[in-house]
């Protein structure tokens, strides 16, 4: 005699539901291949800042959609509506706030999941391409930040806006393009806010999905690298899964990140310089925090003058991209301990001190003028 | 593990530090959002400082309370900040706890003595409340010492012409490498300290049993709880409480606004009507033009009396002048 499969009157209505969409899209499968993925030498809280980036964007895109319903992109209602949002909206501050310090917190996470993976060696045969996208994606996360820079429209948007733009005008071939494409005019206005806005909200959002989602795809193509050193026997005995432990370090991470996020929030909540005008008057434009290191290596005198500010805002930073995008092709040593490659190590160092050294120079230098 | 097999105390001391740190700070900074979202605290410009001494290290504890006499590192205000600190006493504890045992079991083989964190916590505290005041001297006196030579340097008759940009990065990479380095030497003179706490316990620890898979399995199966569903259910519920308590205590408008940048104060505009404002504009027009009348209606008088004054005056003058001189035209008013 034939035996019947248990009936479906025994499974509950959620059951029934996981089931009908298993059968046609194979759940479980998916399930299966996102969580069972072995993680060399175990899970690590090194890895989590892929995890927590994706968690910010998630987070930004909500709190912007959230500030959309009250925002104006004009240039005579951007500053009023934001202004609006500051002190009319219910908990509409905290909300602004925590976008602003999300931008800062999604620079630092790709400045940290850049190094890891640069400490780590990760980035060497057969990851190259995931090198690369990340490196577009760093881009991405950069554009974010110039474009919603000006979003407020108050003197500190508008002249950071103003000098970003002419930095960006001394680019060979495509700069001329590019500054009048993005500023519309002879003078920032409402063309250029218009531009920035639909940039910010539409253009690097879309981009930024597709390119993460392909850096997840190639990531899980290639692997996880594992750590760069441990003996086979060690690296195996702790071999884990992706699920729970990673999983678990991942949302700590997230957890920690939305704390640290809020409160900063609360420490130094989002404030309104005057109205943007032509006239910078009393105020010392400056970009971000992030391009201040930029801003200051444009005030020494050798990057004076028309060759001089396109070698140290151009040409610099070009080069040491490319340099980056290079770097697999490059370096094609298998060894990945990083106190096995002093020229990796002492590179890295040097880059972050002199990162430092200028983004404290140009602190100290604004003190000075003001 | 012998005393020369054992890793360097700085290794030691780094390992357990570095991971207590994170251990404990998620849960830290969850307590201080909850103080900030209720008021209990409000942080000053340093945050930096403020990070370390509250939420990164195990080891300030004690040492707070005696920077605060020595030094007078004002961070913020608020009664949540003495708070804070207790309530991370006994979260420090747990992770020295989980940090030392997995360190004892994976780096050093050696079986954790029970009450392992609460011993290693207690010691590396009075450690810090010893060395971080000397510390806290020691770098400030190399920070103000650098600061100030590197300003002299560049006071000379021969540096007065470099331009600004160059003159702060100058003097930063002067007295800050400075600064640095006495910064840097004077935490691993710290850490080894701590290292020599958490070697000295090792010492006297016994061997553990088993391979070092066994090993492996048991310093993480010791991180999962034991009734993981009760565990689950408890977090679920302090985070819901948590949350509610952070949402009702989360402040409408901004809750510090600078000094500078004060909310203005915004009258309420009167309510438009449009038949009283047409009416009263009528009267106010009817009003001007009365007022407009008026005007013209006396000066209409007054140059007409000047006429007749000038036209006198010149009946008066006419006799004799008509002999001398022709008569001028009278001038246009």
């Amino acid at each position: 005699m034939q035996q019947t499969p248990s009936s479906s009157a025994e499974l509950t209505a959620l059951e029934k539901v996981i089931a009908f969409v298993d059968e046609r899209v194979g759940l479980k499968t998916i399930q299966a291949k996102m969580l069972n993925e072995p993680v060399p030498g175990g899970s690590r809280w090194a890895y989590v800042f892929g995890s927590i980036l994706l968690f910010i964007f998630i987070m930004q895109a909500v709190t912007g959609i959230l500030l959309m319903f009250y925002y104006v992109p004009t240039a005579d209602h951007a500053f009023a509506s934001t202004q609006y949002i500051i002190h009319e909206v219910d908990y509409g501050w905290f909300l602004l706030s925590y976008h602003f310090w999300g931008s800062t917190a999604m620079v630092v996470c790709v400045f940290a999941h850049m190094s890891q993976v640069f400490l780590w060696g990760a980035y060497k045969s057969p990851r190259e391409l995931i090198w690369l996208v990340g490196l577009a994606l760093f881009g991405i996360v950069m554009g974010f930040g110039f474009t919603g820079y000006l979003l407020p429209w108050d003197q500190r948007a508008y002249w950071a806006t103003t000098v970003g733009v002419e930095i960006m005008d001394k680019t060979p071939v495509i700069g001329d393009f590019m500054a009048r494409f993005l500023k519309g005019g002879a003078i920032p206005g409402q063309m250029t806010l218009s531009r920035f806005f639909v940039v910010h909200v539409m253009i690097l959002p879309a981009a930024l999905m597709g390119l993460a989602g392909l850096h997840i795809f190639l990531f899980r193509a290639a692997g996880p690298a594992g750590p760069f050193r441990g003996t086979p026997e060690e690296i195996k005995a702790k071999t884990d899964y992706f699920f729970p432990r990673q999983i678990w370090k991942d949302i700590v991470g997230m957890i920690t990140v939305f704390f640290t996020i809020c409160a900063l929030a609360f420490w130094e909540p989002v404030v309104l310089l005057e109205e943007a005008t032509p006239d910078p008057g009393d105020y010392h434009p400056e970009p971000e925090w992030y391009f201040l290191f930029l801003f200051q290596l444009l005030r020494l005198k050798m990057f004076g003058g028309e060759f001089g500010q396109f070698l140290g805002a151009i040409a610099l930073p070009g080069a040491f991209m490319a340099l980056l995008a290079a770097l697999p092709f490059i370096d094609k040593d298998p060894e990945r301990n990083i106190f096995k490659r002093p020229i990796a190590l002492i590179g890295w160092i040097v880059v972050m001190a002199m990162i430092l050294l200028f983004t404290v120079a140009a602190i100290i230098n604004r003190e000075f003028l003001d | 593990m012998t005393e020369r097999e054992l890793p360097s105390p700085v290794k030691l001391g780094l390992n357990v530090l570095w991971s207590t740190c994170w251990t404990g700070f998620p849960i830290k900074i969850g307590i201080c959002l909850l103080f900030l979202a209720l008021g209990l605290i409000h942080f000053e410009a340093r945050i930096g400082l403020a990070f370390l001494m509250y939420l990164a290290s195990p080891v300030t504890v004690f040492a707070m309370p005696i920077l605060a006499m020595v030094a007078e590192p004002h961070l913020g205000e608020g009664a949540g900040i003495a708070l804070l600190f207790l309530i991370c006493i006994p979260i420090d504890i747990w992770a020295t706890g989980v940090v030392a045992r997995t360190l004892f079991l994976e780096k050093l083989s050696k079986e954790p003595p029970d009450g392992l964190g609460l011993s290693l916590w207690l010691k590396t505290a009075l450690v810090g409340a010893l060395f971080m005041p000397i510390l806290w001297l020691v770098v400030g006196f190399a920070t103000q010492t650098s600061i100030e030579l590197s300003h002299s340097l560049f006071e000379t008759e021969m540096l007065k012409a470099v331009p600004v940009a160059e003159k702060i990065g100058i003097e930063l990479t002067l007295w800050g490498g400075a600064s640095s380095t006495v910064l840097i030497v004077m935490m691993l003179l710290g850490v080894s300290l701590v290292g020599r706490v958490i070697r000295s316990a090792a010492q006297s620890a016994a061997p553990a049993s088993g391979d070092y898979q066994a090993l492996v399995t048991r310093w993480d199966l010791m991180r999962v709880p034991a009734d993981q569903g009760l565990m689950l259910t408890a977090t679920t519920l302090v985070g819901l409480v948590l949350s509610m308590l952070f949402w009702s205590g989360l402040p409408v408008s901004t809750p510090h606004p600078h000094e500078c940048c004060k909310k203005p104060e915004v009258k309420a505009a009167p309510l438009y009507k449009p038949v009283d404002t047409l009416s009263k504009a009528e009267k106010h027009v009817a009003q001007l033009a009365a007022q407009v009348e008026a005007i013209e209606k006396q000066k209409a008088e007054e140059e007409a009396a000047k006429e007749k004054d000038k036209d006198k005056g010149k009946a008066g003058k006419a006799k004799p002048a008509d002999a001398k001189a022709p008569v001028k035209a009278p001038a246009t008013p």
